[in-house]
């Protein structure tokens, strides 16, 4: 066995990725170690802006970040682990590539390592994506980037400035990378919105095992409650599409309803609209309806 | 090239891209402490502090390090053992020392960062269960290591240290304890081997010479048989030595290599359908086992090994009753298709040998099980005389069965050694460990089991299928003859053969597959005529140590309280049992040299320690033997040139060296009585301490003596309960293998609770209870240490474990530790270990192994909770959120 063909020239910042892929043969191409500045910076419009290079650890100890953008700071604690939250980057994280066991295996050519088909969609399918809307079945695996969409982010890169991250991340057809970025261009920075007074928000990932596993599904409520009611929603799902899911139909379900378990049954049913799944994928359905009942319970019992 | 400060050490780093920090600290350095193990930020075995941040360094190139301070575990202990390293050394927080490393450095910044923020005080289960989430341990020391944490940040280390129960624990806490990976002789090479792309597959040409042209390249070899043969993905076709790993990896690229691919059968599915190649015509040229057992006589069928059904009793008078039954549709009938899923080893150290020939005198270095057998099976295979051949083991990262016989890891590093003229070593990737160094079988299993009202069992049928690739002879049907009896048992294994790695033994071979099936049909049996199913055990269960077991288990609080139906919210409780056992063996061929030397006691043995503690209950039953402490001892083991011992398997380690121990104790004492220069003082306190003083040097060599006749099971052996075949199958084992059956059957008994979250689809255990019957304890923390391991391991496999294979291109696709699931810490539940210390008074010292028995029931104990918490039975581990998912649909399909 020998390793299939490498792909392009590669951005690096904690490395927490790349290396593991390049020790295994799966990247092979050049290698642009990156300087960028970290750290946060308030915006003159009451926003913030974080630097790519910002640890993930950092965000997810950070006390204004927990104050003022709940989700984004729930996530940062929740995923990898200590060792890699302390090296990886916020970057790094949207930009890392999937975790398809037939990507990450160097001896089994792929759509996304430039070869033809999709050998997971034929062959193994116990972690493809529920929402099949590409070629490829494997889930985006960026949890920040599901907690960004949640706090309306924007992204500045070194070519383009204030672009939402949903249109960022594109919508999951490149076959060199998870994120529709043109050739040479790099993450620069976060920029979130101004803090959304009264906001709640969760994140909760489905998993076999205590900590230290890839989601099965994740996802992120931010809500506002006002009154009773669910004025303000945003349910955002990983791992089941081929970029973090955005669930439109069951924030609609709940918008202006109130919190009662009539709404949060709506919501969690409507939350798999449209979903595709392979047969041996179709769990994740009930993962995800778990999840948003979950999640919307939880932050309606939060005072 | 810039620096950065190592240990209080100004040290270069390296800029190339592809350097990464752990490479420059082992390579580099030589600082072995810090382990690589999954390479992808996974286990946590590399973890070193950088700028006082727990970081791991398989993932860190090393420029991004430059600059920066580096402590690593052998920095932490230059001012003398930090207080996590004394902790861990005295709650035992530690086996076989591979993960050991990064979880003392993780819990040095975990410590300091613990005190600068909550002063001295112990951190919860919770909170250490999240901080060390980023560390696994495959031997499951999982239950000491919160332990040593909380009680380490509470401060009970921080004066003083306190004894360790471990003999080489202090080697292991610091990083000094070498592994045949850490080993580096001058000049040594490193080995690749060149794997098959195919499942099935003629090789027509085999060009090396491209490789061994390359500069650096020391030497090229084919390691195919004659038949030019690969029958799976990743088969080894060829092996290359070099100077570094990067110009080995170039010429693996350089061989030139052309199949001609063959129809390949992958999976069982596949290989039992219609048309399907056959692989091995009548079984001619398998070439692995799958079993422990010898190769037993069977029929094949195509891909189709069996029926092998030796072990059962009065088969056709079981077959009747249990067709009568169903014909009747008596309701009494328990019938099911269960199937358990292959576990792979996943041993920390991966495969790894280092050979090297002085003349035609060969030594190799090998992470193995067995330094005896091996370096025996070495000269075969290698045609030198036994005396040429050298096996040393000094510390062993983890075996569970995998490294019990002669590896490809241990041929191609003798074969490439041979041909470059240089020590060669050959170490397995991950991705290599995890495909094709062995795992567990899987097996399917068809029960059914005819209890009567009053408890006892009319008929047994159980029928395994084993799904074990390219490997033969797994035995599990077979096992369900040796627990409880039964008018009448139907017993019947079988192999299905196909291209696909192999098989090989795993701590109980065949144990938890059958008892999934036998104790889940029990458990099933009991609920129908309403009888506890502990006490329906008890009742049909003939052995006196496991009715005590059953005894403690329903005396439990936690069983006298269960029984509420299955509720309707989120959550659900319940409450499951199960036995297991496993056979009692001896190695007969056992020898124990003792010697005094300088006044000293020296014991040495031809046995390893795999992380199972051998070392210290070698020198705890001769410290309680001459009223020494343990450390007084020297022991020597690890080495195939001192006196023969057992393998580390079958659980037959102590049961085989602590008599021989024993006997060579007895010689010692008359031989050093009849040469001292000196008595004891009259009324000394310590006499043999004062014998061995006034001794001169001198050695004896003790055997394996056979155990007292009398014993409490009324059978001289296990065996013979299998009648006439079991006394055969005994005879073999003994002439062809020099093991012996004993009287008696190492036994647990577990209860465990589960929680089940059914809309995330998740099962936890909740707390469990493991009762276990293994004669007198020879170190009891290390008894236990052993016991909580083995739960935990097989926790993970019923849960989380799944060996997943792409069934078109027989790759195997769960190859790094992110895809193959393995139990954290936080998946450790607080487990209560009992032992029944009786019952094996008829063995010389009154101890048997644990190493097997503790892991059998778990599965089955899971299953059987999940069944009280949800009213449906899980049929298929591991019991994963879409399997949960899956048997919630059934239980509301039941519903209506």
């Amino acid at each position: 066995m020998t390793p299939v063909d490498p792909v392009a020239a590669e951005f690096r910042a904690g490395g927490t990725d790349l290396s593991e892929r390049r020790r295994s043969g799966v990247s092979r191409g050049a290698v642009l170690d990156i300087e960028a500045p970290a750290g946060m910076v308030q915006e003159p419009t009451g926003g913030l802006r974080i630097g790519a290079l910002t640890r993930i650890a950092a965000l997810a100890a950070d006390s204004g970040i927990a104050r003022d953008y709940p989700a984004l700071a729930a996530a940062a604690a929740a995923l990898a682990t200590p060792q890699i939250r302390r090296v990886a980057t916020l970057g790094g994280n949207i930009a890392q590539r999937n975790r398809c066991w037939y990507f990450r295996n160097p001896y089994i050519a792929c759509l996304k390592k430039g070869g033809e088909g999709c050998p997971a969609r034929e062959g193994n399918a116990l972690y493809t994506v529920a929402f099949d809307t590409a070629p490829c079945v494997a889930p985006h695996p960026s949890t920040l980037a599901t907690a960004l969409i949640a706090c309306d982010a924007r992204l500045d890169t070194n070519q383009r400035r204030d672009v939402p991250i949903i249109e960022a991340l594109g919508d999951g057809r490149c076959s060199t990378a998870e994120i529709a970025l043109a050739p040479g261009e790099l993450i620069a920075a976060v920029v979130l919105p101004a803090p959304i007074a009264g906001e709640r928000a969760a994140y909760k990932r489905a998993v076999g095992r205590a900590h230290a596993e890839w989601p099965l599904v994740e996802l992120v409520v931010s809500v506002t409650i006002e009154a009773g009611v669910f004025t303000r929603l945003r349910l955002v799902a990983g791992g089941v599409a081929p970029t973090p899911l955005r669930l439109p139909a069951a924030e609609a379900a709940a918008s202006g309803q109130p919190t009662s378990a009539d709404t949060i049954a709506a919501a969690a049913a409507a939350a798999l609209a449209g979903a595709n799944p392979l047969p041996q994928a179709r769990y994740k359905l009930d993962l995800l309806h778990g999840l948003v009942r979950d999640l919307l319970e939880t932050v309606s019992q939060r005072g | 090239m810039s620096t950065a400060t190592v240990n209080g050490r100004s040290v270069e780093m390296p800029d190339g891209d592809d350097v990464l920090l752990i490479d420059v600290l082992r390579d580099g350095l030589g600082l072995t402490g810090t382990k690589q193990v999954c390479g992808a930020g996974v286990c946590g075995a590399c973890t070193v502090l950088v700028g006082g941040e727990a970081v791991v360094s398989c993932l860190m190139p090393a420029k991004a390090a430059a600059g920066k301070t580096i402590t690593t575990v052998e920095g932490l202990g230059i001012d003398g053992l930090h207080p996590v390293q004394r902790a861990f050394m005295a709650q035992d927080a530690l086996q076989c020392g591979f993960c050991t490393p990064g979880f003392i450095v993780e819990a040095k910044a975990f410590y300091d960062e613990w005190r600068a923020a909550r002063g001295v005080s112990a951190p919860s289960r919770d909170e250490i269960g999240a901080a060390f989430c980023g560390h696994l341990c495959r031997c499951g020391a999982y239950d000491n290591i919160y332990r040593a944490v909380a009680d380490a940040c509470a401060g009970v280390y921080d004066q003083k240290a306190r004894e360790a129960p471990r003999l080489e624990a202090h080697d292991k806490v610091t990083g000094a304890a070498v592994y045949t990976l850490d080993i580096r002789h001058e000049r040594q090479l490193e080995g690749l081997i060149l794997r098959s792309p195919y499942p099935r597959a003629r090789v027509v040409t085999l060009d090396l010479a491209p490789a061994g042209a390359l500069p650096g390249v020391k030497a090229a070899v084919s390691l195919l048989d004659a038949e030019m043969r690969v029958s799976f993905v990743g088969e080894a076709v060829a092996a290359v030595a070099a100077i570094d790993r990067e110009t080995a990896e170039r010429a693996l690229a350089a061989i030139v290599v052309r199949y001609e691919t063959l129809p390949a059968a992958i999976g069982p599915e596949a290989a039992l359908a219609a048309g399907a190649p056959v692989l091995f015509p009548k079984g001619k040229g398998v070439k692995h086992n799958a079993g422990e057992g010898g190769n037993s006589p069977a029929g094949w069928s195509g891909n189709l090994r069996g029926p092998v059904s030796a072990f059962s009793l009065r088969r056709k008078s079981a077959q009747k009753t249990i067709a009568a039954a169903r014909a009747a549709g008596d309701p009494l009938l328990v019938e099911g298709v269960f199937r358990t899923s292959a576990q792979q080893h996943n041993s920390l150290e991966p495969h790894v040998a280092v050979a090297r020939f002085e003349g035609a005198d060969l030594t190799v270095e090998v992470s193995t099980q067995g330094v005896s057998a091996l370096a025996a099976a070495i000269a075969r295979r290698f045609k030198l005389a036994p005396a040429q051949v050298r096996v040393l083991a000094r510390h062993v990262g983890g075996g569970f069965g995998s490294k019990g016989a002669l590896g490809m890891e241990t041929i191609a590093a003798v074969t490439l050694a041979k041909a470059a003229g240089a020590p060669v070593r050959v170490a397995y990737s991950r991705h290599e460990e995890l495909s094709v160094a062995g795992y567990r079988p899987a097996v399917n299993l068809k029960l059914a089991l005819l209890p009567s009202r009053d408890g006892a069992v009319k008929a047994l049928s159980l029928t395994a299928w084993s799904d074990a690739g390219v490997a033969a002879n797994n035995t599990v049907a077979g096992l369900a003859r040796l627990i409880y009896t039964a008018q009448a048992k139907e017993l019947v294994d079988y192999d299905v053969l196909s291209d696909l790695p192999p098989g090989s033994p795993f701590r109980g071979p065949g144990g938890p597959p059958m008892a999934f099936a036998l104790e889940q049909g029990i458990d099933e049996a009991a609920r129908r005529i309403g009888m506890d199913p502990l006490l329906m055990r008890k009742r049909m269960d003939n052995n006196p140590a496991r009715a005590k077991l059953y005894d403690w288990a329903m005396g439990l609080d936690v069983w006298k309280s269960r029984g509420a139906p299955p509720g309707q919210g989120r959550y659900r409780r319940g409450v499951g049992a199960a036995a297991g056992y496993w056979l009692y063996l001896w190695q007969t061929d056992t020898k124990a040299e003792l010697a005094v030397s300088n006044g000293r006691l020296v014991a040495s043995l031809a046995v390893q320690d795999i992380g199972t503690g051998t070392r210290t209950i070698i020198a705890e039953t001769l410290a309680r033997e001459f009223g020494l402490d343990a450390a007084d001892i020297e022991v020597r083991l690890g080495d195939s040139r001192l006196p023969p011992g057992p393998g580390s398997g079958g659980s037959r380690v102590t049961a085989s060296i602590v008599p021989a121990l024993l006997d060579a104790a007895n010689r010692l004492k008359s031989r050093v009585q009849g040469a001292a220069k000196r008595a004891p003082a009259p009324g000394s306190n310590a006499p043999w301490r004062e014998w061995l003083a006034a001794s001169p040097d001198l050695a004896v060599t003790g055997g394996r003596p056979e155990d007292d006749r009398r014993n409490i099971y009324g059978h001289g052996s296990l065996l013979h309960e299998a009648g006439i075949v079991g006394r055969i199958f005994g005879f073999m084992l003994r002439r062809n293998q020099k093991m012996s059956a004993g009287a008696g059957a190492p036994s647990s008994v577990q209860v465990v609770e589960v929680e089940i979250d059914t809309w995330l689809a998740r099962v936890r255990v909740v707390r469990a209870w493991s009762g276990i019957s293994v004669g007198k304890l020879a170190s009891a923390p290390l008894a236990r240490n052993q016991a909580a391991g083995a739960f935990i391991q097989s926790l993970g496999h019923a849960l989380y474990e799944a060996r997943e294979v792409d069934p078109h291109s027989g790759h195997v696709l769960s190859v790094n530790l992110d895809d193959y699931r393995t139990p954290g810490i936080a998946d450790m539940p607080p487990l209560d270990v009992h032992f029944e210390e009786s019952g094996f008074d008829h063995v010389p010292g009154g101890s048997v192994g644990i190493g097997e028995v503790a892991a059998v029931p778990t599965p089955a104990a899971i299953a059987n909770a999940i069944r009280d918490a949800l009213g449906v039975r899980p049929h298929e581990i591991p019991i994963r959120p879409d399997r949960l998912l899956a048997l919630m649909k059934e239980a509301v399909h039941d519903a209506r």
